[in-house]
């Protein structure tokens, strides 16, 4: 059953280069919605409290210590299920746009879920980088074939950047094995180091996740790539993909490194922090509106990731929560940017205005999803950030003052850029409203998010057990003095 | 000891029946010889004993030289079916193409079962002089011309330094035996004395040229560049790794002890760091493909160094994969080259080939990932065993190792998306003959498939 995770993307992946032409999308929706479905009933019949659910167990090449090490607990279920959701959502807002080849495309979109569920279910390192490695493929092919005409210097960055860093971390990895016994994470968490080793090894891990989060100063990349991108593959990168960073750093860097974890804390937290503050300020003077998003997202998860850093139990939920609300939001918003430029040709927030005035659909539901960017109360964005603020508080409060400036100036740029395109005297020739499917992408992204708002413990209550067990193994580590 | 008769009668052959000058004939009878040798090899890894029994105190075919005769084998295989198109052209000299090839194999083949330095030395030269006529086959080209000279006149050189320091191992140790080394350096007095050391440095030097790595290398990219596409696919997938077999039984086997590890060790890491980045900064921005091929081949060659310098177990299973991949992503990418045919060999005749021809695009992206050492393909379970086993001892060079690997993701990248660009209006349509199509799958299978066959080796 679990196997499927792995076999559907595939099958899916290879035989929609066989279908005809006309089906593919509809074929893609549906295959999504299987791998959907899987992850349901997967979450279904999974209890919360019991802890890491491994389904394979053994030894693979012991001569270089791999082993077949797969298993998910609530965590890696909840990163699953925002992978199935986003998906058929992705697939869904890309039917009003004609591409040179849906095929390639629909199969790409398979092949980057297939190596993202990889991730998230891994747990033996090097199956993790080979995973992790697999995802850096399709993201460019889809980048490089369907995006904007000068793309290319800007995925030469993102590729070569992030290349980098993983490469870092298979140093790392390696490194760390020369320890251990194999590299199953239960024989990597075994492993005691030296806290000067320790250090240098999480080092590399770090560089890996912070640059494909990315955390400030790491974060060059990304707004030349998320604009560059074509809509989906920016939806790709901000919704799920950066969620496979920071799961990395929930699930290996803090478990497996706690003898380091005493003196890198503070400096990752205050980096995260800078990266909210910077993030914002910079978005508030963006003219292109997918820079814009892309930089409030530099913010948004600079604050996911300083709340993981605390290592407590109701930030860490927290920080789930808003991985999960960031991944729906990203996804609304660019799709927003993306219903503006593709009817009208530009997304710079001058030549815009008075959208709100010919297209009174796609107003309300852009401002619902401003409102659940912005985290009102009612939105899940509410919980998770007041969660990861009084985890920052409570780790320093000046820490956390700043960081809650992201509340103020979050409303800042997004309501600028609500205003900006859709108030004011109309600048731009007709602007047809939603089509259906754009109206289900949104409505569906819509009461997700309100519904995590109201009843926030439907997830909180199925990750905390695990959350609980995560930072026991870190806590129970002993430090070698 | 069978096999290796079988390739060099089939060589015979192979020139013989030039005369007849009928290219397939010439095909049928080389390929059919190699096949058959393939066979005796797998026989014997899995008997334990060769099918016909004769003995030969200079040669003894261990597991070690049992695998990589394979694979040396295979490769040459491959890469006959594959310069056929392009040999036949000339159908008055396919016999001595073909034949010249199986030749220089049977001297690969010596230089992985050889037990004394005789053998070596003949098996080198067995293995280089064919090649110094292959790579001037094309006699009215010019660059083929220079780079059959410039491989002649250096290699020749690097063989005098060979013989020179065999003579001075000789006058330190008394013995020419890998054993009778062995057991002679065992001795401090003998481990110590400069005349053994110089004679490891000559040797050394000579191995540093053959394999290609800086600063012997400067031979590489006009040789590669010159050659016919079907010769330096030879020389960056056989040859090599065949020189390499040879350099690691050599280093481990005879000059392996810790003291002499201590003495040439640290010599070779500096050679690998500068290899490294030579080969890489080199790549950055060469337009032509087999120039850039010879100078990424550089840089694998650093990193193949590392297996050299790691002092472990495994150390001749992580050769033979690291070279079995490479081996196998260098014939499929030259391939492409071949069948694109560009009379200028610049890697801008690839752009555009997923329209013009989806399977010539596909064995290529999968290369080029491939050298590039991205997962899930055979190049990055092969870097990923190198580095693995040397980071304890090395753990340095592997960081530097590892940031040339993200240097050299520039020019692959650079190469990839020219392959998978989709801008331009197609060119022509490209077509591929049946043969080479079953050798570009084989290839695929092989950069894929090594991977996840290593737990049923």
């Amino acid at each position: 059953m679990e196997l499927l995770l792995f076999i559907l993307p595939v099958f899916f992946a290879l035989s929609v280069l066989v279908m005809p032409q006309s089906f593919v999308r509809t074929y893609g929706l549906l295959g999504g919605l299987a791998t959907l479905v899987l992850t349901v009933v997967l979450m279904a019949n999974y209890d919360p409290n019991a802890g890491m659910h491994s389904f394979v167990s053994q030894e693979w090449i012991p001569a270089y210590g791999i082993t077949l090490n797969f298993g998910y607990d609530g965590i890696s279920l909840m990163m699953l299920l925002l992978t199935t959701v986003l998906v058929p959502l992705i697939l869904l807002s890309n039917f009003g746009r004609e591409l040179s080849s849906n095929r390639l495309f629909t199969s790409m979109v398979f092949l980057m879920q297939f190596g993202l569920i990889g991730v998230f279910i891994s747990l033996d390192g090097i199956w993790f980088y080979i995973f992790w490695e697999i995802t850096l493929i399709p993201i460019f092919l889809i980048a490089y074939w369907f995006g904007e005409p000068e793309r290319k210097a800007a995925l030469m960055k993102f590729f070569m950047y992030t290349f980098f860093g993983s490469l870092f971390m298979l140093a790392s990895l390696i490194g760390l094995k020369s320890f251990a016994a194999s590299f199953a994470i239960e024989d990597l968490k075994a492993v005691q180091l030296a806290p000067e080793v320790a250090v240098w090894l999480l080092g590399g891990f770090f560089l890996a996740f912070a640059i494909k989060v990315p955390i400030f100063p790491f974060h060059t990349w990304q707004p030349s790539t998320y604009s560059k991108a074509p809509m989906a593959g920016t939806m790709l990168l901000s919704g799920i993909m950066l969620k496979m960073a920071l799961y990395g750093m929930l699930r290996w860097m803090l478990p497996l490194f706690p003898e380091a974890l005493d003196c890198v804390t503070y400096p990752i937290i205050v980096l995260g922090t800078i990266g909210v503050v910077y993030g914002a300020i910079l978005a508030i003077k963006q003219d292109d509106m997918k820079r814009l998003f892309a930089f409030a997202s530099i913010s948004h998860v600079g604050l996911i990731a300083a709340g993981i850093m605390t290592a407590d139990k109701d930030t860490l939920s927290g920080s789930v929560l808003q991985m999960i609300n960031h991944g729906l939001v990203a996804v609304g918003l660019f799709l927003a940017a993306d219903v503006i430029e593709r009817r009208l040709g530009t997304r710079s927030l001058r030549e815009l205005g008075g959208i709100a005035k010919q297209a009174p659909k796609f107003a309300f539901w852009f401002a619902a999803l401003a409102f659940a960017s912005v985290s009102v109360p009612f939105t899940s964005g509410f919980v998770g950030e007041f969660l990861l603020l009084k985890g920052l508080f409570s780790f320093d409060s000046v820490i956390g003052i700043v960081a809650g400036s992201t509340l103020i100036l979050g409303a800042v740029y997004t309501f600028r850029a609500y205003q900006l395109s859709m108030y004011g005297p109309v600048k731009t020739s007709a602007f047809a409203d939603l089509s259906m499917s754009e109206l289900i992408v949104f409505a569906v992204i819509i009461i997700a998010v309100v519904f995590l708002g109201v009843y926030p413990k439907a997830v909180i209550d199925f990750v905390e057990p695990s959350v609980t067990d995560l930072l026991a193994s870190i806590k129970q580590t002993p430090i070698v003095p | 000891m069978d096999a290796l008769i079988v390739i060099f009668v089939s060589g015979l052959i192979s020139i013989f029946a030039a005369f007849a000058k009928k290219p397939s004939v010439v095909l049928l009878g080389a390929s059919g010889g190699l096949m058959l040798a393939i066979g005796l090899w797998i026989n014997q890894m899995v008997t334990g004993q060769s099918l016909v029994n004769i003995n030969y105190e200079g040669l003894e075919f261990d597991p070690f030289s049992l695998m990589f005769s394979l694979a040396l084998s295979v490769f040459s295989l491959l890469i006959i079916s594959v310069g056929y198109e392009r040999f036949k052209e000339e159908p008055d000299h396919t016999g001595e193409y073909i034949g010249l090839l199986l030749f220089s194999l049977c001297g690969a083949v010596i230089m992985t079962a050889f037990t004394d330095m005789f053998m070596f030395f003949l098996g080198l030269e067995i293995l280089s002089i064919p090649i110094y006529v292959m790579a001037g086959s094309r006699k009215h080209d010019l660059r083929s011309n220079e780079a059959s000279l410039k491989y002649f006149l250096m290699g020749a050189f690097a063989t005098g330094l060979l013989l020179f320091g065999i003579a001075w191992v000789y006058g330190a140790t008394e013995s020419f035996t890998i054993e009778g080394i062995a057991a002679a350096v065992a001795n401090p007095e003998v481990a110590g004395n400069p005349i053994l050391l110089v004679g490891i440095l000559l040797i050394l030097s000579s191995f540093v040229f053959k394999v290609g790595a800086a600063p012997f290398h400067f031979w590489s990219p006009d040789v590669y560049d010159g050659a016919p596409h079907a010769v330096t696919g030879f020389m960056a997938s056989v040859v090599k790794m065949a020189a390499f077999a040879a350099f690691l039984k050599l280093f481990a086997g005879s000059f392996g002890s810790s003291d002499l590890r201590d003495f040439w060790a640290p010599a070779l890491a500096i050679l690998a760091v500068i290899t490294l980045f030579v080969g890489n900064l080199s790549a950055l921005r060469q337009v032509r493909l087999k120039r850039l091929l010879a100078f990424s081949s550089i840089t694998h060659v650093g990193y193949t160094l590392l297996v050299i310098l790691s002092n472990h177990g495994l150390s001749a299973f992580d050769l033979w994969f690291y070279m079995t991949a490479y081996g196998f992503s260098i014939i499929a990418i030259i391939t492409v080259g071949l069948v694109v045919n560009d009379a200028e060999d610049r890697i801008e005749a690839l752009r555009g080939l997923g329209k013009r021809n989806p399977l010539l695009a596909i064995v290529a992206v999968v290369s080029i990932l491939s050298l590039a050492g991205i997962p899930p393909t055979a190049g990055f379970f092969g870097k990923y065993m190198v580095f693995s086993h040397a980071w304890n001892d090395w753990w340095w060079l592997v960081i530097i190792a590892l940031i040339n690997s993200a240097i050299s993701i520039y020019y692959y990248l650079r190469m990839l998306g020219t392959v998978i660009s989709v801008d331009e209006t197609p060119g022509e349509k490209i077509k591929v003959s049946p043969l080479t199509t079953v050798v570009l799958l084989i290839c695929l299978i092989g950069m894929l498939g090594l991977g996840a066959a290593v737990p049923f080796f």
